[in-house]
């Protein structure tokens, strides 16, 4: 859920109307955004909706706000005049970086909300709908300092060089790639080409490598940009020409004058930005059965209009149409849901749910509780630990040889990195921590064990666990049986003891449990584990699957 | 308190001391105990609070006590080293090299000392072998052997409490360096009836049933417990049995489809990258369901197929959906019951055990647990999600007052956030819900809205806890548990 921050006076400019901290609050519910933190008038809000690049920056969430405050109604319209610049897309970056989509943005009026805005829309833009700059990256350039036309090309990785944004030095392609952090960063976009995609002037002045970096000379936007080139590159055309739209559309509501751009393929050629709206059709009965509103089409058309969409009734059907930067829409039930949240959700009498069901448990849930009724019944204490562990402590410390476990891939620490095998260790951690505690302790859990089976649906064979731990001065082999011995009988689970040996116990203190298609161990924890476990005094336990 | 009080609250130990005194003779613990018939300690504890209730008066008197220390103890069961040494030597035929003497009878650190008495007894004489010391028994160590050695003798009598004869007596010195015997000052309390005393008496002697003092601490009880948040976790089921829910499976590993792609997210989308879920190392890939179902899903991510939606437009991968990863949130279990199929109608809920990665502190645990479900019927509309909603908050929060704001949700649209005014957290964001998405049902072959929803338990387990870190839901402090009060 991307993070918007916005200052409350750039916001009250681009609606046209000064706003309370309150009313941006309940305007903003229309837009699924919520204010986190309020600084002064720096405002962060958190835009739940992740399919909706518009809503980005200060000036797309300004034009929803305007259509639910009623000073815009319809599609927002942009006037675009054609620019007669070509960006040319060479041959060579069909195999590397494909699409490109452009525009012009004249008399902007770059100040620092401008600046501020457009970083951050850009930023976001690339990570959540550009899937981190591989489906969209974006550029924006100084273009009085471009000489047109534009190509779009691939070189070979020392056959060009040009300084890098913020940078003094030239590079070539492979070196900023290995060296500028943004270069090492993104490297792995551009892994395996042998060429790599650049935008370079008539006057073979490089603008940018994307999806990398700009550069130094024309990528630069400063206070003094009067017009501004702006170039989206990626894998499809209709991402790029989303992308292009959301950006395009944000400087048009700072009163930029768009202006379009030829794209020259090999062969065929298109005009971008392209503001045609998109259309679908929404039949009045789903919105009626979806909503549980009696809504007529006239009430859905108006209701659409504050939504921004245009729309018309048509028979039974409504034709709504929606703005060229919204790529969220998918299926009618999208546009059904804006009719609704327009309609307002707190407007909507709640209706009972009728239907006769019957509830039910788990039965393992049962068994569980069964189980801990016993142990409750023995007088020992539950406790609930974690079941992410860590090797360290399931094999390690319980001077265990090497053995599998289900592992996490990206750990955020060590002491979280495999699911348990055992609950035993942890119900030992539990006894260090609690050295100060009266003894004796007396303690229970019934949890989950995971441990590798090929023949499993998901390659993990996960039981249910109960382990007891008990520790105190004179705790033995003896007073873990006779609980053993309590539980199993008041289970009705018919079991037989076998001496074993095992590494985590006492010598000849140990037993395996086993009992019809169950299995589990008992005995008096050894002496190394113990102090593995800094813990003093004796401790006897026991696992059994239930 | 008056006296007939006081004689009324008397214990069964005082009073039966009390007894024991009446003759007016001074007595020692010792005394009282046995003309009482209890154990000494009764009869110490008895007379010091026969004391503080004025009852009696005391005589203390310091006496010098001597007791076995625990070699002492060991001494006695085992033999003195000494005794050891030449046992050792005695077996090997009268004759034995020290170093085989030492091992033999285990002296230790007693080594020298050893050879020392046995030299200043004369039981054995020494010579050298080679560079080996030798020992030989000399005949003087019968009476040794024979039980009659002086130290040996005192350390029995030590360790039965009976009196030193004076040859015993000399001997005791070298026991207490030696480490065997301790010598302790010990206070001894002799306990007279006083007046008050016998007047008590008198009045206790009148009344057979004691007479508690109810205000007195009594000693504590350790109680075998159910864990809280478990308990709480059990509540929270039973009411939604109540509300006639059926309970699903919720295992903690799962392959990305039910975790994602059956719920209609796309592959590249952000929030299935490794910074926001886990994945595993081992095992690494599970196996997909029947391969109409996985077609479905391919053909609504790509293009929509038959759900009347254009998709996400890109090439869905199998291999990804196989992926195996902890779950993420309880969805994965919605979406896994619905592949298995379900009742229509019908209500389905999940208490999930799911996984983050993430830093854990008083606001964040990487393990926490959801409540997620659904509900579906081909009656149901928005309204029907909206008033699902607002039952909960009532049955399971307590809410006084519902608010619903619109949300998202990548699987369900419409999507609503439900805020519930609880009595005493104020409004809190206590529901996210929605109608799962006609993408997601229709490849699963189900055309009847279900309405689907998720609970945040943690944050009123916590109030119900009354807890302000949220590591107390999975407790390491048993102090804390002990003490923690039965959810009701």
């Amino acid at each position: 859920m991307p993070n918007v921050e916005i200052n409350l006076n750039d916001l009250g400019a681009l609606v046209g109307k000064k706003l309370s901290l309150e009313r941006v609050r309940e305007a903003l519910l229309f837009v699924k955004g919520e204010i986190d933190s309020v600084d002064g008038n720096e405002i962060v809000v958190d835009v739940k909706e992740t399919n909706r690049p518009d809503l980005l920056s200060a000036e797309g969430i300004a034009r929803e706000l305007k259509g639910h405050l009623g000073k815009e109604k319809g599609l927002a319209k942009y006037d675009v005049k054609s620019s007669g610049v070509k960006v040319i897309a060479d041959a060579s970056v069909s195999a590397v970086r494909p699409c490109i989509a452009a525009a012009i943005a004249r008399n902007v009026k770059v100040d620092g909300n401008f600046i501020k805005q457009m970083v951050q829309l850009q930023e976001k833009v690339c990570l959540t709908f550009g899937r981190k700059r591989k489906e969209a990256a974006i550029g924006l350039y100084d273009f009085d300092a471009m000489k047109a036309p534009i190509h779009y090309k691939a070189f070979a990785p020392h056959e060009l060089k040009f300084v890098p944004l913020e940078y003094r030095v030239e590079m070539d392609l492979d070196e900023i790639l290995k060296e500028h952090p943004k270069g090492k960063e993104y490297a792995h976009l551009l892994q395996g080409c042998k060429k790599y995609p650049i935008l370079i002037d008539s006057a073979d002045v490089v603008a940018s490598m994307p999806p990398i970096i700009n550069s130094q000379a024309t990528g630069k936007v400063t206070e003094k940009t009067r017009n501004l080139f702006v170039e989206v590159t990626g894998m499809r055309q209709e991402t790029v020409n989303t992308a292009l739209n959301v950006i395009a559309s944000a400087l048009a509501e700072r009163n930029a004058k768009i202006e379009s751009v030829q794209i020259v393929y090999p062969k065929s050629r298109i005009t971008t930005p392209d503001f045609t709206p998109g259309k679908i059709s929404v039949d009045v009965s789903d919105v009626q059965k979806i909503s549980g509103l009696e809504l007529g089409a006239a009430d859905i058309v108006k209701l659409l209009r504050n939504a921004h969409y245009d729309a018309a009734a048509k028979g039974k059907k409504i034709i709504a149409e929606y703005p060229a930067y919204r790529q969220d829409i998918l299926h009618p039930i999208d546009v059904i849901e804006d009719i609704i949240i327009a309609y307002g959700y707190e407007k909507i009498a709640p209706a009972e749910v009728k239907i006769a069901t019957i509830g039910n448990e788990l039965q393992n849930n049962r068994i569980e509780n069964a189980c801990r009724e016993v142990c409750v019944g023995l007088g020992l204490q539950e406790v609930l630990t974690f079941t992410l562990t860590s090797k360290e402590k399931q094999q390690r410390m319980m001077e265990l040889p090497e053995q599998q476990f289900v592992e996490i891939a990206n750990p955020v620490s060590t002491n979280w990195s495999v699911l348990r095998r055992s609950v035993v260790p942890e119900l030992l951690e539990f006894l260090s921590k609690n050295k100060n505690c009266p003894y004796p302790q007396k303690i229970f859990e019934i949890g989950r064990t995971l441990a590798l089976d090929a023949s499993a649906e998901t390659g993990v064979k996960e039981r249910t666990q109960v382990c007891i731990a008990i520790s105190h001065k004179n705790a033995n082999f003896t007073e873990i049986k006779s609980h053993l011995n309590a539980l199993l009988q008041n289970l009705g689970i018919k079991y037989e003891t076998r001496a074993m040996k095992h590494p985590s116990f006492a010598e000849g203190r140990a037993a395996e449990i086993v009992a019809l298609g169950k299995c589990g161990i008992l005995g008096e924890v050894g002496e190394k584990v113990l102090k593995n476990f800094l813990i003093d005094a004796p401790v006897a336990v026991l696992e059994f699957e239930i | 308190m008056k006296i007939e009080e006081t004689a009324q609250a008397l214990s069964e130990i005082e009073r039966n001391s009390l007894i024991a005194l009446r003759d007016g003779r001074l007595k020692n613990a010792g005394q009282i105990a046995n003309s009482a018939g209890m154990n000494i300690d009764s009869a110490r504890r008895a007379i010091m609070w026969l004391k503080e209730k004025a009852l009696v008066d005391l005589i203390e008197s310091a006496k010098m006590h001597i007791s076995l220390t625990t070699s002492g103890k060991e001494a006695l069961q085992k033999g003195l080293p000494e005794k050891r040494a030449i046992e050792a030597i005695h077996k090997a035929g009268g004759k034995e090299r020290l170093i085989e003497i030492q091992k033999n009878a285990n002296l230790g650190k007693e080594s020298d000392f050893v050879l020392g008495i046995a030299k200043r007894n004369a039981w054995v004489s020494l010579h050298k072998e080679g560079n080996e010391l030798v020992l030989e028994l000399t005949g003087l160590e019968k009476d040794l052997l024979q039980g009659k050695y002086a130290s040996e003798i005192a350390l029995g009598k030590i360790g039965e409490n009976e009196k030193l004869s004076e040859a015993e007596n000399e001997g005791l010195n070298e026991l207490i360096r030696r480490g065997f015997v301790e010598r302790k000052q010990i206070i001894e309390r002799s306990a007279r009836i006083n007046e008050l005393g016998l007047e008590a008496l008198a009045f206790a002697e009148k009344f057979t049933e004691r007479k508690y003092v109810v205000d007195a601490g009594v000693p504590e009880i350790l109680l075998g417990k159910k864990q809280p948040y478990v308990q709480f976790l059990g509540n929270i089921r039973n009411k939604l049995v109540a509300l006639g829910f059926k309970e699903m499976p919720a295992p903690l590993i799962t392959q990305e489809f039910y975790n994602f792609d059956a719920l209609f997210q796309p592959q590249g989308h952000p929030a299935r990258s490794w910074s926001d879920t886990y994945q595993l190392k081992q095992p690494k890939f599970g196996k997909l369901p029947d391969a109409r179902i996985v077609s479905g899903v391919k053909a609504a991510h790509e293009n929509g197929g038959n759900t009347g939606s254009s998709g996400w437009q890109y090439k869905w991968n199998e291999e990804i959906a196989k992926r195996l990863m902890p779950s993420a949130h309880g969805t994965a279990h919605s979406a896994r019951q619905l592949v298995k199929g379900i009742e229509i109608p019908g209500k389905y809920f999940a208490i999930a055990r799911c996984y983050r990665p993430d830093v854990v502190d008083a606001t964040h645990l990487i393990e926490f647990n959801q409540l997620e479900g659904f509900v579906v019927d081909k009656s149901f509309n928005f309204r029907h999600l909206l008033g699902m909603l607002k039952q909960f908050a009532v049955e399971i929060a307590g809410a006084e007052e519902v608010k619903f704001l619109p949300d998202y949700y990548p699987f369900t649209e419409p999507s609503v956030q439900l805020s519930a005014k609880h009595p005493e957290l104020g409004w809190i964001e206590f529901a996210g819900a929605g109608i799962f998405r006609p993408e997601m049902m229709l490849p699963l072959g189900i055309k009847e809205p279900a309405l689907a929803w998720g609970i945040g338990i943690d944050r009123l387990a916590m109030f119900k806890l009354n807890i302000k870190d949220v590591r107390y839901l999975f407790s390491d402090d048993l102090g804390w548990l002990r003490k923690c009060a039965v959810v009701q």
